[in-house]
């Protein structure tokens, strides 16, 4: 948890991180596929946020979104706006809009990305050392100049892609070979770098593991020099994608102290996409959860816990197995999740949703704020006169639902 | 039903080897239409399909397309009045060489010689390369070592230098390249059982068919070959194409009888011819071949692709 | 170290299969004519013949025969050429720099522009790039090497006269020392500019000849390998850290597709063994190839003998050495079968 209070949010100017109307489509053989659907939302600096939903609901996209990471074609960022807003100076770039260089310069440097399974996200023909290296070289290239001694300013030839990991090899060795006292300066440098991450992290042997391959080491270890990389350069903002996915249970636990760990030590703020409820339960500061592309309800953690106000989001609750469920009952919620493809403009859970009326095959629902730093996507909450539509057609109205435990509402 | 024997134990109807069997047929069946559908639905296979109608065609008819040559048809009918024509002149559509051999006549008498060089070593060799494979993997042990070892020397000998030294002792001939080409030939699908049949060996249908008794010959024949058929297949298209590019080869070099109408001895025929700007002899049975070899892999590459499970059902 | 067991494992057998491929040998030569055909000198008179046929023992049941003759070969006794009128011991030197020359130019050929074709078309999947070159690449694996090599010749021998035939300018030959035994290299050790220039127009048709069909293979392998590798996450992975695309390219995608491509560059080595027969016939180069072609020709047993047992030896040492190498480049390989 964070130390920031959960009640000074939504007006003040204070964000890191705001995602505006964002919609990314994907152009497949069958048709455009609407993955993310005009969704918003906001991470403020040092805070958690965790982004829930079920497989194929958007989440991933929307991670990926953040960095622009979504392949263009078949991708494509249909609308809306991803904006990064530096604390100390103000400055907001859009991430969608701005020019590469500058969002690269972004990746890994003030916003960094973790990975579900550590044994496919790390190069299997690089040494740790050297994947390490490049966060650094490719952010930290002057740093490490200096650091070796060199000054930037009248730095030799190659020393300067030698610095920032960029030259191949030839162009290292002949380096190596006319500049040796600085190359060598040079490499302890980096090392240096590399050691002092790896080691922030808890790994007891660094310097051995910074000569190890990825095949080499153990999953949690992994994931351990995962977050290493991630948070080298310092990042303002860290997201975590199913990050305990592929983990035995026991190391799950143990990663998620040291992120947690992390965090409070440098205050980055934290963006977890998951589905495990437990994660949210224990680290997250506010909770948003998604469905079919949609942004369904979103607030402080523990409260959306505690009274869920969206209808899919009491039955995910409800759907979770507990202790002393009787035998053979699982709350499951009826139906699937509808094909995204040039859907229909109505409320995307209104099949499965046991308050579901006429207007909600209809509109797609807004989101309405609701007290306390609260919103949900739900026309029991909308006014009918809003919409133009008749009562009729509007599900039963209501304020704000207290839920005494979530089971009480499922289809 | 429970039947227990080393360690495998089937418990229920529907695991008995009968039924599986014909569940696996009945999928492989379906499977097979469904390739075909796919094959035929890429535009590349479809063109080496057509290729190699045509070629067919065009060997089947060899004798109403144009007079066969007596005594020896392979050989190409000399019109000295023209030696040399470019093509064009006086009925030679593709020209002739420098002892008046029309071209055309050429490439279509030496269509039947491609035809039978490569039907007759990927026949034999099949057959051959799929019984030795079978044996070595069915019996295993000190059999299947051996035999693999010789595949080994075999395979250590670079194809074509093995078949070029195999015809060279024999003598210039057509039929020593068959020859030759078959006794290199054919380890290529002994490996290639091999390996499916140690694969398939260890799959539990085959288990379930032991327990049950079933001959070996049985599973054999009904379990193991269906299967095996997929890569074969394959290879043996392939082969068709690179049977009949080594095959010129090696008549080119001089492997075959003068004269001949063979593509590869064609090229040859007509390189001396260059020098003088009679390009057309040696091109167009250049072609000729490079579009037997072509069209064939095209449909290698299409079955292959087709088959392949990482591609299947896209 | 998994890596040594292997290359023991390996390097055991090799003997092995090298008796295997000497007893077809031995199997061919008996095949026709005279046994002693292969030491006899065309001057020798029937004496020596007889003593000849004495020395190896012809009279003997054949596999005492054949131990004789390896016998012989072992002690560098590989019979008389007929072509090159000289022991084959003598001549198979120079035959087979001249060939290695020309296999690694071509090879060169076939592996620069075989990945750099197979990453641009793995990279721009289905777009013109990839299209192109898998076409390129079924072509050059359908392409008469022979046909091909008479194919180039035209232009730019015939009408152009920008590149010569055979291995180089005799006059120019001989002005440096030859210490390797390759022309290209030796020019450049003599620091001889004009040899340099010789020795390179002389060797770049038929290096590219013999290279295309080669380079078909690596193209397609390299593409498949590329597409796969550029989907694999540690790809993303890499863009997440901010680094250039041309670098993700480079280092994360490309070096993991060199992996599998390895092998297909080892068996092209084959192809390059075998193709080089006809590019030497018609380049008129001075290799193996050409050596056992005049060989066939004129009936000489023991050079083709000769070239067998030497092709499948480099063949098996290359083949070998391939393998360690991808034992070497993919960490997690278990090695052996």
């Amino acid at each position: 948890m964070s130390n920031v209070s959960v009640s000074d949010v939504n007006n003040s100017e204070d964000w890191l991180l705001r995602v505006d109307d964002l919609s990314v489509h994907f152009h497949t053989p069958r048709g455009v596929v609407q993955a993310v659907d005009h969704v918003s939302f906001e991470v403020r600096p040092g805070e958690t946020l965790a982004l829930v939903g079920e497989t194929g609901c958007g989440k991933s996209v929307t991670a990926r979104s953040i960095m622009k990471l979504v392949p263009e074609p078949p991708g494509d960022y249909a609308s809306g706006k991803v904006m990064l807003r530096n604390p100390a100076t103000g400055a907001v770039i859009d991430m969608l809009a701005a020019p590469m260089d500058q969002v690269r310069a972004t990746r890994g440097d003030r916003i960094a990305m973790i990975f579900q399974d550590p044994g496919k996200a790390l190069n299997p023909s690089l040494t740790i050392g050297r994947q390490l290296a490049e966060v650094f070289g490719e952010h930290r290239a002057q740093m490490l100049l200096t650091n070796a001694g060199i000054d930037p300013a009248k730095a030799p030839l190659g020393s300067k892609s030698v610095a920032s990991q960029r030259a191949g090899v030839i162009r290292r060795s002949f380096f190596n070979l006319t500049h040796r006292g600085q190359s060598r300066a040079l490499q302890a440098a980096v090392d240096a770098s590399v050691i002092d991450a790896l080691s922030d992290t808890g790994i007891p042997n660094p310097r051995k593991v910074m000569s190890s391959y990825p095949h080499e080491l153990s999953g949690g270890m992994k994931q351990r020099v995962m977050i290493a990389q991630a948070l080298a350069c310092d990042p303002d903002l860290l997201i975590a994608d199913e990050p305990t996915t592929a983990l035995d249970v026991t190391i799950q636990a143990r990663i998620l102290d040291l992120i947690n760990d992390m965090q409070q030590r440098r205050g980055t703020a934290i963006l977890y996409i998951t589905h495990d409820l437990s994660l949210v339960r224990q680290f997250a500061d506010r909770l948003a959860v998604m469905y079919a592309g949609r942004l369904v309800e979103s607030g402080p953690a523990l409260e959306v816990l505690r009274s869920p106000q969206h209808p899919y989001t009491q039955g995910l609750l409800a759907a979770i197995p507990r202790a002393g469920t009787p035998r053979g009952q699982l709350a499951a919620i009826a139906g699937s999740v509808p094909q995204l493809i040039d859907p229909p403009p109505q409320c995307h859970f209104s099949s499965r949703c046991s308050f579901s009326a006429q207007a909600c095959t209809n509109h797609v629902p807004g989101l309405i704020p609701l007290p306390v730093a609260r919103e949900v996507a739900c026309l029991r909450f909308t006014d009918a006169a809003s919409l133009g539509v008749n009562q009729e057609q509007m599900p039963s109205h209501v304020d704000l639902i207290e839920v005494e435990s979530a089971e009480a509402v499922s289809s | 039903m429970t039947m227990t024997s080393e360690n495998v134990t089937i418990s229920s109807e529907s695991q008995h080897p009968r039924k599986l069997r014909s569940r696996a047929s009945s999928v492989r069946w379906a499977r097979r239409r469904e390739v075909m559908r796919e094959v035929l639905r890429n535009p590349l296979t479809v063109i080496g399909v057509v290729i190699i109608t045509l070629f067919l065609l065009m060997a089947a008819m060899a004798p109403l397309l144009t007079e066969a040559n007596q005594p020896d048809p392979y050989q190409s009918p000399r019109d000295w009045a023209n030696i040399d024509a470019a093509p064009g002149v006086e009925g030679h559509v593709l020209g002739t060489d420098s002892t008046g051999g029309d071209v055309l006549y050429g490439i279509i008498w030496g269509s039947r010689l491609s035809l039978q060089l490569s039907l007759t070593v990927v026949i034999s060799t099949l057959i051959i390369g799929t019984f030795v494979g079978s044996v070595a993997a069915m019996r295993g042990g000190r059999i299947d070592n051996f035999l693999m070892r010789v595949v080994d020397v075999f395979l250590a000998i670079p194809e074509l230098i093995f078949a070029l030294a195999i015809a060279a002792i024999l003598g210039p001939s057509f039929r020593n390249i068959i020859l030759a080409l078959a006794v290199v030939f054919w380890v290529k699908y002994a490996r290639i059982i091999r390996g499916e049949i140690i694969r398939v060996k260890q799959t539990d249908y085959v288990a379930a068919a032991r327990v049950v008794g079933d001959s070996t010959w049985n599973v054999y024949r009904k379990d193991v070959l269906p299967n095996a058929v997929t890569p074969l297949v394959v290879q043996a298209t392939l082969d068709m194409g690179n049977v009949v590019l080594i095959g010129a080869a090696l008549s080119y070099i001089g492997l075959a009888q003068a004269g001949l109408t063979e593509w590869g001895a064609m090229v040859s025929a007509g390189q001396s011819g260059i020098l003088a700007g009679q390009w057309w002899v040696s091109t167009f049975a250049g072609v000729a071949i490079l579009l037997w070899a072509l069209a064939f892999n095209l449909v290698g590459d299409g079955l292959r692709d087709a088959l392949d499970p990482k591609t299947e059902g896209r | 170290m998994q890596v040594r067991q292997y290359l023991i494992r390996r390097l055991a057998l090799l003997p092995l299969i090298m008796l295997g491929v000497s007893i077809i040998v031995f199997t061919l030569t008996r095949f026709t004519g005279s046994p002693v055909g292969i030491y006899a000198t065309p001057d020798m008179t029937p004496d020596e013949l007889a003593a000849l046929e004495e020395r190896y023992r012809l009279d003997e049941p054949i596999p005492v025969q054949y131990a004789y003759w390896l016998w012989g070969l072992l002690r560098g006794d590989l019979g008389w050429s007929g072509v090159s009128v000289a022991p084959v011991t003598d001549v198979i030197g120079l035959k087979l720099a001249a060939t290695l020359e020309l296999a690694l130019f071509a090879a060169l050929v076939a592996i620069v522009g075989g990945i750099a074709l197979g990453t641009i078309a793995g990279v721009r999947r289905n777009k013109a790039p990839d299209h192109a070159a898998r076409f390129f690449s079924i072509l050059g694996a359908s392409t008469p090497t022979f046909w091909f090599g008479l194919l180039l010749l035209i232009p730019f021998y015939l009408w152009l006269d920008w590149f010569p035939i055979g291995r180089s300018t005799p006059e120019i030959f001989d002005t440096i020392a030859h210490p390797t035994g390759l022309y290209t290299v030796d020019s450049v050790v003599s620091l001889n500019p004009t040899a340099m220039w010789d020795s390179i127009r002389h060797i770049i048709l038929p290096a590219v000849v013999l290279g295309f069909g080669a380079m078909a293979i690596i193209v397609r392998m390299m593409r498949s390998s590329m597409v796969e590798t550029m989907s694999e996450e540690y790809v993303d992975a890499a863009r997440a850290k901010g680094l250039p695309e041309k670098l993700v390219i480079k280092r994360h995608a490309r070096r993991n597709a060199l992996v599998p491509t390895a092998t297909v560059i080892g068996l092209s080595f084959g192809f390059l063994l075998q193709g080089a027969v006809a590019v030497e016939l018609i380049f008129r180069w001075p290799g193996l190839g050409q050596w056992v072609t005049s060989a066939i020709l004129s009936g000489d047993q023991a050079t083709i003998m000769a070239y067998v047992l030497i092709t499948s030896l480099i063949f098996m040492l290359i083949n070998l050495t391939v393998d360690i190498a991808y034992a070497y480049l993919d960490r997690r390989v278990v090695l052996g079968s």
